[in-house]
């Protein structure tokens, strides 16, 4: 019996063996290595100097305007996109979600944007939001507005950042929210009808509450994915003007690739990092509970 | 008549969000279709919406672009990649999978918690130890190093793992009575049958692989190895930048997720909390 047990070991880590070699190099191993890294001076071309030096990327990191400014920027951009995508995700749906001739092009339409890559939304509203002869100005002009500096003025430039992701997302979140929309048994509704509610009344005491595990679902994965926000605001604006789309996995990104401080952009990981698992767990709690 | 008005409202709010959703696409692809000149000439009007009215122009940027760049190189990259993320995914994965649904070994619950607690970890903020690491495996500008760490995913394992328990034990019993080793019977028998399952994980991993920019970006330096993402930023950067052929290089890294999109849609919703959450 023993031996037959010790075979089904070897038989079981072996199917193992590829992810799990794979996840430590990449997971594992990098997630520990930031955690001592951050604890160092390496510089990337020379790691042969590297030398202990306790807390002090971590003092650092937090009288470092430029990280304070990305915290603030992502605290923003979360805000407000959570409530943007999610809304028009739903409002899509709730429109969607009737029997009406043409609506599988609206579904299409909507969805659309979905299929195109980070790099090329990104890109594509490059062009279309060009201050002096961009596609946008041009129309708001022709219909009689000043034109706007979207990606130039750092009063706009995270909130056009927020219009961009939310306009790419909202047509997926639309897809799910049409899935729970169509799970809600029909008699629910006809039950309410005899008992004289109206329209209204039906959304907010039977669609809203029947849709609340989804709409949780949609939030969580929506707020987690915000944190990682990069591909825009790099694509875009750099990060730029003066840092008021920089964000936080940027900036590691810049201080750890470009000025090859490996040590500095550590300690940043390991704060935001512990931010974002955090939040994570919260919410992961929050929604247990609920159910 | 007041339900005809309520109709008519109701299709012109559709219309107009569904222009504010394709408005860009079309516009995309109606520029890649005309000389640069009216690219801008037309813009204000609804011509910027259509392509050159002459069509000997339609694929001329295309031509042009291929001249300039070598966007086959790019397109041929940009496939292999995904195609080996996609395959080594699937495979690594199901084996995975299969482990913690249908093996009692040691250790089997610290590990299977381990691994969901890694889901925790944020692997977007590791980017610059995981450059490490990849530098001291000595993998850095190799094709490598852009599909290895694509591959192996909790999330899929997780998925795969749940999959996998719902084949009867019984199955796998009597194969192996039959005197098929456990190779056989993942081979043969039990990952045959998970077809929905390695297509939900298929799909996605290529999406998540044909989307991929930084890590490629970081890691390649020879641009002949270069994914359609990164070149992309590349020929919009290199001067003279022309717009058109902007927009047709664009075009031209969306096609393959269109028709990925159209072949698996009902598999990509089944991905949810996993990479297309819109934003990353």
């Amino acid at each position: 019996m023993k031996s037959i047990n010790a075979k089904h070991n070897i038989v079981a880590y072996s199917f193992l063996l590829p992810a799990l070699v794979l996840l430590g190099l990449f997971l594992l191993i990098p997630a520990i290595m930031a955690i001592y890294y951050s604890f160092t001076d390496y510089y990337l071309l020379t790691p042969q100097d590297r030398t202990f030096v306790g807390f002090e990327n971590f003092i650092e990191i937090f009288s470092d305007p430029t990280f304070l400014r990305s915290l603030q920027n992502i605290a923003i951009f979360v805000l407000c996109v959570i409530p943007v995508q999610v809304g028009a995700a739903l409002g899509l749906a709730l429109l969607i979600n009737k029997q009406r001739r043409g609506n599988m092009f609206f579904k299409v339409a909507y969805f659309a944007p979905v299929v195109l890559s980070l790099v090329v939304i990104s890109v594509l509203w490059l062009y279309l939001l060009n201050p002096s002869e961009g596609l946008i100005n041009e129309v708001l002009m022709q219909i009689g507005f000043d034109p706007q500096p979207f990606l130039t003025s750092p009063d706009q430039a995270i909130y056009t950042i927020v219009f961009v992701s939310a306009w790419q997302g909202a047509g997926y979140q639309m897809l799910i929210f049409l899935a729970g929309l169509q799970n809600i048994p029909s008699d629910v509704y006809e039950a309410s009808k005899i008992d004289g509610a109206n329209k209204w009344q039906n959304f907010i005491h039977i669609t809203l509450p029947l849709l609340k595990p989804t709409t949780i679902l949609i939030m969580i994965t929506t707020l987690i994915a915000s944190f990682k926000l990069i591909i825009q605001p790099m694509v875009m604006t750099q990060g730029g003007p003066m840092n008021s789309t920089m964000t936080p996995v940027y900036y590691i990104y810049q201080s750890g690739f470009s000025d090859r401080l490996i040590g500095y952009a550590s300690a940043m990981t390991v704060v935001f990092g512990l931010l974002i698992g955090l939040v994570t767990l919260i919410q992961s709690k929050v929604s247990k509970e609920d159910e | 008549m007041d339900k005809r008005l309520k109709k008519i409202i109701e299709y012109v709010l559709l219309i107009l969000l569904a222009c504010i959703f394709i408005f860009p696409l079309i516009w995309m692809i109606a520029s890649s279709m005309k000389p640069e000149s009216e690219v801008y000439s037309d813009m204000g009007g609804i011509q910027s919406m259509i392509p050159s009215l002459n069509p000997s122009d339609w694929f001329t940027t295309y031509q042009e672009l291929f001249d300039r760049f070598n966007v086959l190189k790019y397109v041929f990259n940009s496939i292999t990649y995904s195609i080996a993320v996609t395959a080594g995914s699937i495979l690594i994965n199901a084996m995975a999978g299969y482990a913690f649904a249908k093996f009692d070994f040691k250790g089997k619950k610290v590990l299977f918690g381990v691994l969901i607690a890694l889901l925790i970890v944020p692997v977007e903020t590791l980017i610059i130890t995981q450059f490490t690491v990849a530098h001291d495996l000595g993998i850095l500008n190799t094709r490598l190093a852009v599909i290895l760490p694509m591959i192996a995913n909790m999330f899929f394992i997780y998925l795969f793992r749940n999959f996998f328990m719902a084949v009867p034990d019984e199955i796998i019993e009597s194969v192996k009575l039959d005197g098929a080793n456990y190779w056989t019977i993942f081979w043969r028998i039990v990952l045959p049958m998970s077809k929905p399952a390695i297509a939900t994980v298929g799909t996605l991993s290529f999406i998540a692989s044909w989307n991929d920019y930084l890590w490629p970006l970081m890691v390649l330096t020879d641009s002949s190895k270069y994914p359609l993402q990164v070149a992309i930023t590349n020929i919009n950067s290199t001067p003279p930048v022309y717009t058109n052929q902007v927009m047709a290089i664009l075009t031209i890294s969306t096609i393959p997720l269109v028709i990925v999109y159209i072949i698996a849609q009902r598999y990509i919703l089944q991905g949810l909390g996993g990479s297309g959450t819109g934003i990353k």
